[in-house]
């Protein structure tokens, strides 16, 4: 029973900071379709600049937003040299972000080298509830990931800006027509997704070490969250994929290796995509 | 009447990628050049070179994807690891005949069945092409952790050592120097291009091209797009597994970052950079970078890699046919110079 409860507060942290973590992407990719493989090296991107900022003397939080802020300028540049005339053609954005990847991480190597970093966990205690134990800031991060997941579908399906960016994802030639300026519209939405991407990499570096590749083992995963719960599908489809991916992860770890639980995580995940080509929170 | 017909004719070719005649006598030169190399290369050109036509013949099993039928696979390289693999356990048993050939032919049979089974696993649901690219990058990374942590099998992070095959077939054959090596390889590298060269000029090829260019069409002929699409990888795994037991037994070592997504990452660069809708633009192209990569990372080892991905990027935005699109245009002006 024990153990089962300390699973259940494992597998619920990990699904969410796991959604946290592809929540970048479900905008990026989920929303205007461009294959952003280039999802990982931002989370990298964004643990650099915390790094950076708190090697600096930066406190903690305000590091974590000079870091989202920078990944999303970042994106944004990225945006407006390249990817905004492939818009439509999804296939060739998935090989300009793999380039984007190349280049973002050999730049980190060459400004910040290839030693492992780390950023000091700056809620080091653990929330003691009954027998169990929670570490507190993960659960801080948990917590700010469904704070953070539930405004931005609020606003997508609640303001104006959201309508705006749901005319672009259903008719961008009629949403043209009726006057909604579209590269904007693509820059706002690109940005916010880096932004994400980068705030999900600034919050887990203290959870990790940070190496150049970091992001790499991220960025599967987080298409698979994507695609699992369904591309579009801001809200539920990212905490579904979330939970299917990391909560399965936690489970299957429990007995055996971490390596085997996530080969058989990609496993199912295929395996879904073989079969619900849309996702779970699609319907068919 | 005619010059309609002259001028489909024309477009046709440029649709399929090069002048068919004028590929193959280029093809013919290069492997010619090739195999005059040894005669004034120093030791450690004939060294390495081998493994190097041996990255060219892994750019082909994606250029054979890529430009051919239009899917991209992530995923070449850990087909590639998986035939090195499969040649370092053949060459530790002990057989009536050289172990070294059984390796190779057990290694792209592996590779080959692997990626038939995947393929049609996923093609068969209509799998997306943007879905199958995250899934082979998937199956990168799973066969690389599976060749860390399965070290009773494979060695683990410390890789496994492959001794050199002999070229004779039986099993006490010598064990061959390295311009012997080199010969052996080159032969095997230009039947390999003009194998799966062959295979692409035939029915077989046009069918791919017509997948690339219109699936929809395709099938409302009649065509089950998805079996010729699972034969393609097939086809692709069985020469990435061929190109993976030779390289094995090549450089003596297999390694798990041999399947990784940064190899693959490298067999992209060399077919995009060398010109994905040309084999040999594919062969030479890997060739050229692997040559040039470890020649400039020895003077400016941080830049290098970050050279290659702006390359990369520029090559994807304007110049889709890569170098062999460079030599094509520039012979296309040499003959309307010589017709002037």
């Amino acid at each position: 029973m024990d153990l089962a409860i300390q699973v259940a507060i494992d597998a619920t942290l990990i699904t969410l900071i796991l959604a946290l973590v592809a929540f970048g992407l479900a905008i990026i990719y989920g929303l205007i379709g461009v294959i952003n493989l280039g999802h990982g090296a931002m989370l990298t991107l964004g643990a650099y600049f915390t790094w950076y900022c708190t090697a600096w003397g930066v406190p903690f939080v305000p590091a974590v937003l000079i870091a989202a802020t920078g990944v999303g300028l970042a994106g944004l540049v990225f945006e407006h040299l390249v990817i905004r005339r492939f818009y439509d053609r999804p296939f060739e954005t998935l090989l300009l972000t793999w380039a984007f990847f190349l280049i973002v991480t050999e730049l980190i190597k060459i400004l910040y080298g290839t030693d492992f970093k780390s950023v000091t966990n700056p809620v080091p205690q653990a929330f003691v509830i009954g027998d169990y134990r929670i570490p507190a800031y993960r659960s801080i991060v948990a917590g700010l990931s469904l704070v953070v997941i539930g405004s931005t579908a609020f606003v997508f399906y609640r303001t104006n800006v959201g309508i705006r960016v749901r005319a672009l994802i259903q008719d961008r030639n009629v949403a043209a027509l009726l006057g909604l300026n579209i590269a904007l519209t693509y820059k706002i939405v690109f940005f916010a997704g880096s932004f994400m991407a980068g705030l999900a990499g600034a919050l887990i570096s203290p959870l990790l070490s940070i190496d150049p590749y970091m992001g790499n083992t991220f960025l599967v995963r987080s298409f698979f969250v994507v695609l699992v719960g369904g591309m579009g599908q801001l809200l539920s489809g990212t905490l579904v994929g979330a939970f299917i991916t990391g909560g399965a992860e936690t489970l299957f770890a429990l007995f055996s290796s971490q390596a085997v639980a996530q080969t058989v995580v990609f496993v199912i995940a295929i395996l879904i995509l073989r079969f619900r080509p849309s996702g779970i929170m699609r319907p068919k | 009447m005619n010059s309609t017909v002259e001028s489909t004719r024309a477009r046709s070719r440029r649709r399929f990628g090069i002048d068919t005649v004028t590929e193959t006598g280029v093809a013919a030169l290069f492997f010619a050049l090739l195999a005059v190399v040894p005669l004034f290369a120093d030791d450690y050109m004939i060294y390495i070179l081998p493994q190097y036509m041996l990255y060219g013949v892994l750019a082909m099993s994606l250029a054979l994807l890529w430009g051919f039928t239009g899917i991209v696979s992530f995923g070449q390289a850990a087909l590639f690891a998986i035939g090195g693999y499969v040649m370092g356990l053949c060459m530790g048993l002990t057989l009536p005949i050289n172990p070294g050939y059984v390796g190779i032919v057990a290694g792209a049979a592996f590779s080959g069945a692997l990626a038939g089974i995947i393929g049609y696993f996923l093609f068969s649901a209509g799998v997306r092409s943007t879905h199958f690219v995250l899934i082979t990058l998937a199956l990168a990374i799973i066969t690389q952790q599976i060749a860390v942590s399965q070290s009773w099998l494979t060695g683990g992070w410390n890789g496994m050592f492959v001794a050199r095959m002999s070229v004779s077939p039986g099993a006490q054959g010598s064990i061959p120097g390295d311009t012997v090596f080199y010969m052996f390889i080159l032969v095997f590298s230009a039947g390999c291009y003009f194998v799966v060269r062959h295979i692409l000029c035939g029915r077989f090829g046009k069918i791919l091209a017509g997948i690339r260019e219109n699936e929809d069409r395709l099938t409302a002929f009649g065509y089950r797009i998805d079996v010729y699409k699972s034969a393609a990888f097939a086809l692709s795994g069985v020469i990435a597994g061929l190109a993976g037991s030779l390289y094995a037994t090549t450089s003596g070592f297999v390694t798990p970052s041999l399947a990784g997504v940064l190899f693959s990452t490298q067999v992209l660069v060399w077919v995009a950079i060398g010109g994905r809708h040309s084999l040999l633009g594919a062969f030479a192209g890997a060739m050229l970078v692997a040559s040039l990569s470890s020649y400039v990372s020895a003077i400016i080892p941080d830049y290098w890699q970050l050279i290659v991905g702006v390359l990369f990027i520029l090559v994807i935005i304007y110049f889709k046919k890569g170098l062999a699109g460079l030599v094509e245009s520039v012979g296309r002006w040499l003959q309307r110079r010589k017709a002037a």
